[in-house]
């Protein structure tokens, strides 16, 4: 059994905890997320033939005011970067957040979710930064924590990349 | 300039004052000369250990010389016995792949003294469990736990285990520093334990948090946390993190332990460790490690409370003694009971047993045996306990047939009933009737086959016989008529003679009783021998005898020719003046009817 360490990091109320919330096993309490600022949860995931256990560090969600505590991104083996789909400014702090992730953990694989993707009328997010993320090679995932769309992917697209890294 | 004279074209020395100066070459075959037999030895000794550590052959031979020695000398460095495992167990894992058999049959001697220890170390463990279990289950202390137990929801154990426990190391984990993921995970027993893998993740999480949150330096990370009666102590090593999660207070020098195993995984696997990308399966070679941590230290038991257990457990024994010896007493008792039961004349035993806290016994007795009770008594069992079930019968021992003939047919005074062979016997001065009906009875006493009478028939008649022969009656002065007032004798002889009648089939004899008329000395010899004939046939007449084949009575008369008494005062003619009896016994069929 392969285990891996997994960040989730992303905007102030982008939807992290909810988006896993029933795809992950979990014993803690989301009280941990705002007192100790993350919230473990494990998720097995089958790539081919291999059974990987992502065990998740949901991240608080951070903003301008509060900072990612780094210690938490040393060892990850990949992260999520999740942008709230209806806030704009929540893409600008993933890309914060990614360099800094980068910066801690080095280059390792991540998977940008754009999430709240049931709320199309609601949607803010630019297309055209979108296609800018992508053509630098980001790999990017819509979501929706309401209908469960996407986050399976999610999961396996970056228990991919962390196993051919 | 006369020193560039000596030296030799085209070859410079080195001299105090310069570099550059040409050397004599006389001079330099002399220097290499002297430093031939200066240190030539010292570099051919060079050389030759150059050679040799140039030579991996050479380098081999000289380690395998002394690393027997070596390996002595450090035997007892762990260490060396750290260093030495992994390649160890890579090569016995390659011989036993290869094939298994060089090293079964190595191992064959020692398998079975191992597992007999290990049963033998199970089987301990198991009496030291079961002797507190035991300990904790006989005391009053016990009682107050079982009660905790109840109140409290708890699983007696569960109380027993808190009350009695120092310390417990209930679970380890081992966790990779870098990535909080886990890599090892042992517990004692059934220890409570949630998800591992998050338990691990999130206490990095903690330690992280705080490190961070009070900024403090790496090497005063966090390394004990504690939640009522769990503790977590953790070790951090560079590069994995042990932490044990203890139950109670542990002493100081667990840490020296968990530092101890920390050291060794990181001794052992320092290489798995740096590699580690997520795959645990390495460091399932940890686990025997990680198992040295779970200690378990029990609470001392103070010298009073273990007084005081010794001194309640004494009681106990002495009582337990006291009342297995109050047992065997009385089951020793019963057992004497039951044996004089069936020892004691007229008394069977049929079956024993307890019914109801009793003791119980059933049988057949003869009434003329002795009362079970009595037996009770002599062999000290309370009445009270036993419940007897006797039925009557008669015994026929011989000692119970005579006293049960004695007690039916009650011979009169003078009269004695024997036993013997079946025959009952009857002897001594008995009535007729009596012995009339004895006959008839006897037969029908259990154990009784034949009445023989004749003793008794015998010593009847003789004694009525003589009885007979000293009566008389007495007549009148010249008068065959009785004189008066002599009804009781005539009563009296008419019974014996009677009587004899009765006996006489018994004794199987006819009596033959002769009735002798006498007169007193007056008056003639004519006239008194009628006088005295007719006064016999005059008391035969007077006495009424029944008939019997078996008695002849016949008067006769002698006048005065056997007086009774000679003399002729009135006194003496008045007892002469007299009717006499004799009589003769005849065998059967020889008699006469009775004559009156």
């Amino acid at each position: 059994m392969i285990q891996k360490k997994v960040c989730m990091l992303g905007g102030f109320a982008v939807g992290k905890t909810s988006l896993v919330s029933r795809f992950v096993r979990s014993i803690f309490s989301d009280k941990y997320l705002t007192t100790v600022g993350v919230k473990i949860d494990k998720k097995t995931v089958k790539a081919g033939d291999r059974e990987v256990t992502l065990v998740l560090w949901d991240i608080n969600g951070q903003d301008e005011f509060q900072d990612v505590q780094e210690s938490y991104l040393r060892g990850t083996s990949g992260y999520l970067l999740v942008v709230d789909g209806t806030r704009r400014e929540t893409l600008e702090t993933a890309s914060q957040l990614q360099q800094k992730a980068e910066a801690v953990s080095g280059k390792v694989p991540f998977v940008v979710v754009l999430n709240k993707s049931d709320l199309a009328t609601e949607w803010q997010v630019d297309e055209r930064g979108i296609v800018k993320l992508a053509e630098q090679g980001w790999p990017i995932v819509r979501t929706s924590a309401k209908t469960g769309e996407g986050v399976e992917e999610t999961f396996l697209k970056l228990t991919l990349a962390m196993l051919e890294g | 300039m006369a020193d560039q004279a000596v030296l030799p074209p085209g070859r410079r020395a080195e001299r105090a004052g310069g570099i550059n100066e040409t050397v004599d070459p006389d001079e330099a075959d002399d220097l290499t000369s002297l430093r031939a037999i200066l240190v030539g030895p010292a570099e051919q000794k060079i050389q030759a250990l150059q050679a040799r550590i140039d030579d991996r052959f050479a380098q081999a031979r000289d380690v395998g010389a002394v690393l027997p020695q070596a390996l002595l000398h450090r035997a007892s460095d762990p260490e060396l016995a750290r260093a030495l495992t992994p390649p160890v167990e890579r090569a016995i894992t390659a011989s036993v792949r290869r094939d298994p058999r060089p090293l079964a049959d190595a191992l064959f001697p020692v398998i079975g003294p191992a597992i007999r220890k290990a049963v033998s170390a199970s089987l301990a463990s198991m009496v030291e469990s079961l002797n507190r279990t035991l300990e904790h289950s006989l005391s009053a202390r016990a009682m107050q736990w079982r009660f905790e137990a109840l109140r409290t929801g708890k699983s007696f154990g569960e109380i027993v285990l808190l009350k009695t426990l120092l310390f417990r190391v209930e679970q380890a984990f081992l966790i990779h520093r870098k990535t909080g993921l886990l890599l090892q995970h042992v517990r004692a027993g059934p220890a409570h334990v949630e998800d591992a893998q998050l338990v691990s993740a999130m206490l990095t999480a903690i330690r992280d948090f705080v490190q961070d949150s009070f900024r403090v330096p790496e090497q005063d990370s966090l390394d004990a946390l504690k939640v009522g009666e769990l503790s977590i102590w953790i070790e951090q090593g560079p590069g994995a993190i042990l932490a044990a999660v203890i139950r109670g207070t542990a002493p100081p020098a667990l840490r020296q332990v968990l530092q101890r195993s920390l050291e060794t995984v990181h001794l052992q696997h320092a290489e798995a460790l740096d590699a580690f990308h997520g795959d645990a399966e390495p460091f399932e070679a940890t686990r025997p490690v990680l198992e040295e941590c779970l200690a378990t230290e029990y609470r001392p038991e103070t010298e009073r409370r273990r007084h005081g257990g010794l001194i309640f457990i004494s009681v106990l024994l002495l009582a337990l003694a006291a009342w297995a010896a109050f047992a065997y007493r009385d089951y020793r008792r019963w057992n004497g009971y039951v044996q004089n039961l069936r020892n004691e004349p007229g008394l069977v035993v049929i079956s024993t047993g307890r019914a109801n806290g009793k003791y119980v016994v059933a049988g057949l007795r003869d009434p003329l045996a002795r009362d079970p009770r009595a037996l009770l008594q002599q062999a000290h069992v309370p009445p009270d306990d036993v419940v007897g079930q006797w039925e009557p019968y008669h015994a026929l021992l011989p000692g119970f047939v005579l006293p049960r003939a004695n007690a039916i047919l009650r011979p009169p005074s003078g009269t004695n009933l024997t036993f013997q062979d079946g025959v009952l016997r009857a002897d001594g001065n008995a009535p007729a009737a009596w012995l009339a009906d004895a006959a008839r009875m006897a037969p029908l006493i259990a154990g009784v086959s034949r009445f023989d009478p004749s003793p008794a028939v015998q010593a009847r008649v003789q004694s009525l016989t003589r009885a007979l022969e000293q009566a008389t009656l007495l007549f009148d002065r010249g008068s065959s008529q009785l004189r008066s007032g002599q009804e009781p004798q005539l009563r009296e002889i008419a019974a014996i003679i009677n009587e004899l009648g009765s006996l006489a089939p018994a004794a199987n004899r006819t009596f033959r009783i002769d009735v002798v008329g006498h007169t007193d000395s007056d008056g003639s010899l004519q006239s008194n021998l009628p006088l005295s004939t007719t006064r016999a046939t005059r008391a035969i007449a007077a006495l009424g005898l029944q008939r019997s084949e078996f008695l002849v009575v016949s008067p006769s008369g002698v006048g005065s020719d056997d007086p009774v008494v000679p003399g002729v005062s009135e006194t003496e003619k008045q007892r002469n003046r007299r009717v006499a009896f004799r009589v003769t016994v005849d065998p059967t069929g020889s008699g006469e009817s009775t004559r009156r």
